[in-house]
């Protein structure tokens, strides 16, 4: 019986759904930061990333230091594994919130550009319930949620290629630096979906054994 | 393909009429390390004793259904047991060598199996092959209970290899070793396996899946009226995929210790 190694390997999977939910306010602080021009929520999600880091580093040397001590195998030894890549991909998306954040700071001024705003809202909001949804998955490791992800990735790469469009039909309304900031942060909305996709995945892997094409 | 060194069909084997193993069939393949692993109790150091008619030697013991070696049953009408043991040697949890000299134990075998070439030669190479040799070449008249208990379950072995059989059959063999003797007996076993087939029953997983290629896991049934209890095959498969992804929830929960 190893009901200590359980536990605490029950703690580290634990772990993963409390980074998931500093990752999504992470990312809804920042797309309303961006929303509404606000410098305080911007400054509160680039603060809020250093929890995130240290979680990030607290969870992998714990998963490590089981694999070396408790030589962990089947089922275990891929929960573990699949932690170890979740922690990755949620680490990152944590990255791209602070990122969007970032952008908050250089005075965008996006809330006049009334159509765009609506449209990073959108983005921001799907792209935190794709990651959402993957954390129910995640946490209920349930297979079929986790197999449901691509109808939320594509409304996001849709929206994605609206805002483009938008901002190119606003050309004479704004300047190129605020359109190339734009056109970042919504490819760093879609890149925390794709995070959220890769999640699912992982968790695909962690039930069935097989390895799959991440998308 | 290779053939199979050993296709194990149906084999249940009982003991004063008490079913002990039931219906395990499996295939050993040659040049390979085959585990076998389960709780205690579960019938696998009787399921490797069949494979050398070893369960003859227990009375009372009966085995029905088929243990082809090399597609011959062994269990069939004129076989002579001590010719399978000659082919399919075996080495015991505790080391067991003779209260006689290290070469003597070497030699006992090809002596009386009437062995004529280079005896000298033989227990060189035998002792070159269990990875004594350099530890033993200057004192090979002293007795062998004189080694450490790592250096005699070698001994063992050179001992098993000396008659140039085909398959060794290892019940654990390195359970009653330190760590260091432990580790140096499956590297032997790494050495081996390019020249013979490996059975190895084992209680330490993590050694199953070091060392092997293939793993069985053996449970216990039980007969919740008459308490009777028998070993059965759960599963059989390539070690790397019985230890990260078992088909059986029992092996899974096995291997991780859930149970057991």
């Amino acid at each position: 019986m190893r009901d200590t190694f359980h536990r605490e390997l029950e703690r580290l999977d634990q772990d993963v759904v409390r980074m998931g939910a500093l990752v999504e306010a992470a990312i809804e602080g920042a797309t309303l930061a961006l929303v509404e021009g606000s410098l305080e929520r911007a400054k509160k999600v680039q603060d809020g990333d250093d929890e995130i880091d240290d979680l990030f580093i607290d969870m992998e040397s714990r998963a490590m230091a089981m694999l070396a001590q408790q030589q962990p195998v089947a089922g275990d030894l891929r929960l573990i594994v699949t932690i170890l890549r979740v922690v990755n991909d949620l680490e990152r998306a944590g990255d791209l919130a602070y990122n969007i954040a970032s952008v908050v700071t250089k005075d965008l001024d996006i809330v006049k550009l009334r159509k765009v705003s609506a449209l990073v809202y959108e983005l921001g909001h799907a792209s935190r319930r794709l990651l959402a949804k993957a954390l129910d998955a995640w946490a209920e490791k349930n297979l079929e949620l986790a197999c449901q992800m691509d109808e939320l990735d594509d409304e996001i790469d849709e929206l994605y290629e609206r805002l483009f469009r938008e901002l190119f039909e606003l050309q004479s309304e704004t300047t190129f630096d605020v359109a190339m900031n734009l056109v970042l942060v919504g490819r760093y909305f879609e890149r925390i979906a794709d995070h959220a996709v890769n999640l699912a995945e992982r968790i695909r892997y962690f039930i069935t054994g097989n390895e799959e094409h991440l998308g | 393909m290779n053939e199979p060194v050993f296709s194990v069909r149906d084999l249940s084997v009982t003991y004063g009429g008490n079913l002990a193993l039931k219906g395990v069939t499996l295939d050993i393949m040659p040049r390979e390390i085959t585990a076998v692993i389960g709780p205690s109790g579960c019938g696998k150091s009787t399921f490797i004793r069949c494979l050398n008619r070893m369960n003859d030697l227990v009375p009372g013991a009966e085995v029905s259904g088929q243990a082809l070696y090399h597609g011959e049953d062994i269990y069939g009408a004129g076989v002579d047991p001590v010719t399978v043991r000659r082919r399919i040697g075996m080495v015991f949890q505790r080391p067991n060598p003779f209260p006689k000299s290290i070469y003597d134990n070497v030699a006992f075998g090809p002596r009386i199996s009437g062995f004529k070439g280079d005896l000298d030669e033989l227990v060189e190479r035998s002792l070159q092959r269990a990875a004594l040799w350099d530890e033993v070449k200057n004192k090979l008249r002293k007795s062998a209970l004189a080694l450490s208990g790592g250096q005699q379950q070698r001994l063992c072995i050179a001992r098993a290899i000396a008659v140039e059989p085909d398959v060794i059959l290892m019940d654990e063999p390195a359970s009653a070793l330190d760590p260091i003797a432990t580790v140096r007996i499956e590297d032997l076993m790494q050495e081996l396996k390019k020249e013979y087939s490996i059975v190895i029953v084992t209680h330490n997983m993590q050694q199953a899946a070091r060392v092997s290629d293939k793993t069985a896991f053996l449970y216990t049934e039980v007969n919740e009226e008459t308490s009777a209890r028998w070993g059965i095959l759960v599963e059989f498969g390539e070690t790397g995929h019985i230890f990260t992804r078992p088909s059986d929830k029992r092996t899974e929960d096995y291997v991780s210790g859930r149970f057991g």
